[in-house]
């Protein structure tokens, strides 16, 4: 029997483990894909982009997802629509595959209703702790796991115990002259993204040598923060983890109220079945599939579903809110930089804004914002030659089709900016179990409803139109933005709220589950509303919380 | 959200190809040789030679096409999709579209891209022969990076030493 059973090798996963590995006890993390070591990662795009090989097959693993059509819900199989909800199914999980443009939460995420008070429609709550109880844990993210950055005072920057980042930022192209620039002329402060990304070289990891196929990519030189790097590689030298890996966990059976004894797994490769048990279990397999995993484990002891008392398992998922844009730097037009510096491929971009993080605008009123990330097009050749090759909306072949895609391709770079502002917790965006579909170990799929709330919609344009602003400042061309509630299914977050009513909340303020104590879930789950920016950095940052927890916990009953 | 399942496969004049309902992979590749000559017409139509972009034809990229399509990573749905779509443009062309001229098989083919099904069967083949052309040259279609040059822009590093991850 091992100490503790961890249901996913991701950022969760990885960090509980490395804590608990560290301290001395015998862990076992069962992750459902494959190991794919440093030295195997490659950058091919129809590998890594274009097909299922580092996520389930649809076919065989699925999701439904539930959108209102003419006034009705309708539930889509992911196999029919080609809509995956698969975010990487390797030891390390998503985080191997991330562009790890990383912000902390701000303060006033944790009191958000406490702040701005109720908004109709929408299932706002205070968090059951504060940004100091996790400020201690966002520092040591940064230091152990490796966070590259440059502070800068902002007001809505939150506070930070270590004065500057220990890795300096990434080194950048020449457009940021550009972008600083025009931010600068239009009032705007521009900030230097923190990027789990490192600048230099830390233990037997190497520094980011710009390969320019960062995002969707594993990391080639160990640079990118992924759990698997960060994480399990230590936590596997201390030779108390067990990885077991091609392990997929069926549910979690319990014998009586207040305890889970085992892990159902099953390998698969062969397709056989096992039990794992552990005196603890943490779930740790990504919020919309740990909701899944604990609704799939209902007993006669869990009629509902594991922990699941309260009836809120699986309710107020949230992902994030906002949308995108982007506009072209054309050769001819080009200011203030050389086109063959913006043309060096590799460097980052890395520049952020924080001043819409809070709204209070004379002509729009007061209201919680979002952050936005510049970034560069993502370079994959196959997707950028393939785009817009349109004329009169006839597609575009021959000989005008080589014109048209050289020119697009070697006279100008197309910018772009991400926005992120809080998806509203609703109750119309919430997993349950489909009750026809079934994978193909015959359980039951998560049946996922995705619907916003207009508020979200709202910000992003708000956003959206500010960022449109810089990039004409900056001179790009054919700038475009798109700001829709359709959910970003690589932001997912919610399903098992943290609280500390057990009546209105699965887990307790240490995301431990209020009605099972030797079960802990440690992904984005407990997360009751999803602040504005990626949720990594803070997912790392709360299971390296939990973790220390789960330690004093084991002590005690040691 | 469209149903991609039954955009793909009921949309179509001629319905199901006898090949969805096979299993085996020799029916596919019997099916496969059928329409073989009227893809690499097309696919040859769509990247001529004297193109600032490399030849269909000195790329291999029917042959591309061939290969993974049946890689089990590919979707079964595009896989059936990509043959039948075939088969129903040979039915509309009466098999003549390899004997036409240039200017005919131009004709033709914006004839074919005004129905719905037609339009989305050709995106899908500029689909998979730019993915032959612009992938790692270890698929065998993007020969002495010819297609990376012509656009100046490259895959990373390190490259693939397997197909498809070895899978």
């Amino acid at each position: 029997m091992y100490d503790v059973v961890i249901i996913g090798s991701g950022a969760s996963g990885g960090a509980v483990a490395y804590t608990l590995c560290k301290t001395g006890y015998k862990v076992a993390v069962l992750e459902k894909g494959r190991l794919i070591r440093r030295d195997e990662f490659s950058k091919d795009e129809l590998a890594y982009c274009r097909r299922d090989l580092v996520t389930p097959n649809l076919f065989d693993e699925y999701h439904t997802i539930e959108e209102k059509v003419d006034g009705k819900w309708v539930a889509t199989p992911t196999y029919e629509s080609g809509w995956s909800f698969w975010n990487g199914n390797i030891v390390g999980g998503s985080s191997n595959l991330m562009s790890g443009m990383l912000h902390r939460l701000h303060p006033d995420d944790f009191r958000l209703k406490s702040k701005y008070g109720e908004i109709e429609g929408a299932n706002v709550v205070d968090w059951p702790i504060s940004y100091e109880d996790l400020e201690p844990y966002y520092d040591l993210t940064e230091e152990l796991v490796g966070v590259s950055g440059h502070y800068e005072k902002h007001q809505y920057e939150p506070p930070r115990s270590r004065a500057q980042f220990t890795q300096p930022p990434t080194k950048e192209n020449a457009v940021v002259k550009l972008l600083d620039k025009s931010c600068q002329k239009l009032g705007i402060k521009s900030l230097v993204t923190p990027r789990a990304v490192l600048s230099r070289d830390k233990g037997d990891r190497n520094a980011c040598y710009y390969s320019n196929f960062c995002g969707s990519y594993g990391c080639s030189s160990g640079a990118k923060s992924s759990s698997r790097e960060a994480l399990i590689k230590p936590a596997l030298a201390t030779g108390n983890l067990t990885l077991l890996t091609n392990t997929h966990v069926k549910y979690l059976h319990s014998e009586s109220k207040d305890a889970v004894k085992y892990a159902m797994a099953v390998d698969t490769v062969t397709g056989k079945e096992r039990r794992i048990e552990g005196k603890m279990f943490v779930v740790a397999a990504q919020a919309h599939e740990s909701s899944r995993l604990l609704l799939n484990s209902a007993n006669k002891y869990h009629p509902h579903g594991l922990a699941n008392t309260s009836g809120e398992v699986g309710k107020n998922l949230i992902f994030s809110g906002g949308g995108s844009g982007q506009g072209e730097l054309h050769k001819d037009s080009l200011k203030d930089i050389k086109f063959e510096d913006l043309m060096t491929t590799g460097l980052f971009v890395n520049r952020s804004i924080l001043d819409w993080y809070f709204v209070d605008d004379w002509w729009d009123g007061k209201f919680k914002g979002g952050s936005v990330e510049f970034m560069f097009e993502h370079q994959n050749v196959i997707t950028r030659a393939r785009k817009n090759n349109y004329k009169e909306g006839k597609l575009l072949w021959g000989k005008e089709l080589g014109e048209h895609v050289v020119k697009r391709m070697t006279e100008q770079k197309s910018i772009r900016f991400e926005i992120f502002n809080d998806w509203l917790p609703n109750d119309d965006c919430f997993v349950s179990l489909d009750p026809t579909h079934k994978d193909k170990y015959g359980m039951p799929v998560g049946k996922l409803r995705v619907e916003g709330h207009p508020q979200d919609v709202k910000v992003g344009k708000y956003i959206a139109k500010k960022c449109e602003k810089i990039l004409e400042e900056m001179g790009a061309k054919n700038i475009y933005s798109s700001v829709s509630s359709a959910p970003p299914q690589n932001l997912v977050a919610g399903g098992c709220r943290f609280g500390n009513d057990p009546k209105t909340s699965v887990l307790n303020k240490y995301c431990q589950a209020h009605d099972v104590p030797n079960l802990f879930v440690a992904d984005a789950s407990f997360m009751p509303t999803g602040g504005s920016v990626a949720y990594t950095w803070t997912i790392y940052a709360n299971a390296f919380r939990v973790a220390d927890h789960i330690v004093s916990v084991l002590r005690t009953v040691a | 959200m469209i149903k991609r399942r039954h955009f793909l496969i009921l949309g179509s004049i001629l319905g199901l190809s006898p090949y969805v309902y096979a299993k085996t992979d020799d029916s596919f590749e019997r099916a496969f040789k059928k329409i073989e000559p009227t893809l690499k017409a097309v696919q040859a139509h769509m990247f001529p030679q004297g193109s600032k972009l490399p030849s269909a034809d000195a790329m291999h990229v029917t042959q591309f096409v061939y290969e993974t399509m049946q890689h089990p990573s590919f979707d079964r749905d595009i896989k059936a999709f990509v043959i039948e779509g075939a088969e129903e443009f040979m039915q509309r062309t009466k098999g003549k579209f390899l004997s036409m001229t240039t200017a005919e098989k131009e004709k033709a083919l914006r004839a074919y891209e005004e129905t719905n099904y037609g339009s989305s069967w050709l995106e899908r083949i500029m689909t998979l022969t730019m993915e032959g052309m612009f992938s790692d040259p270890i698929y065998g279609a993007n020969i002495k990076e010819a297609g990376w040059k012509s656009i100046d822009s490259y895959g990373g590093f390190p490259r693939p030493s397997t197909k498809y991850m070895g899978r």
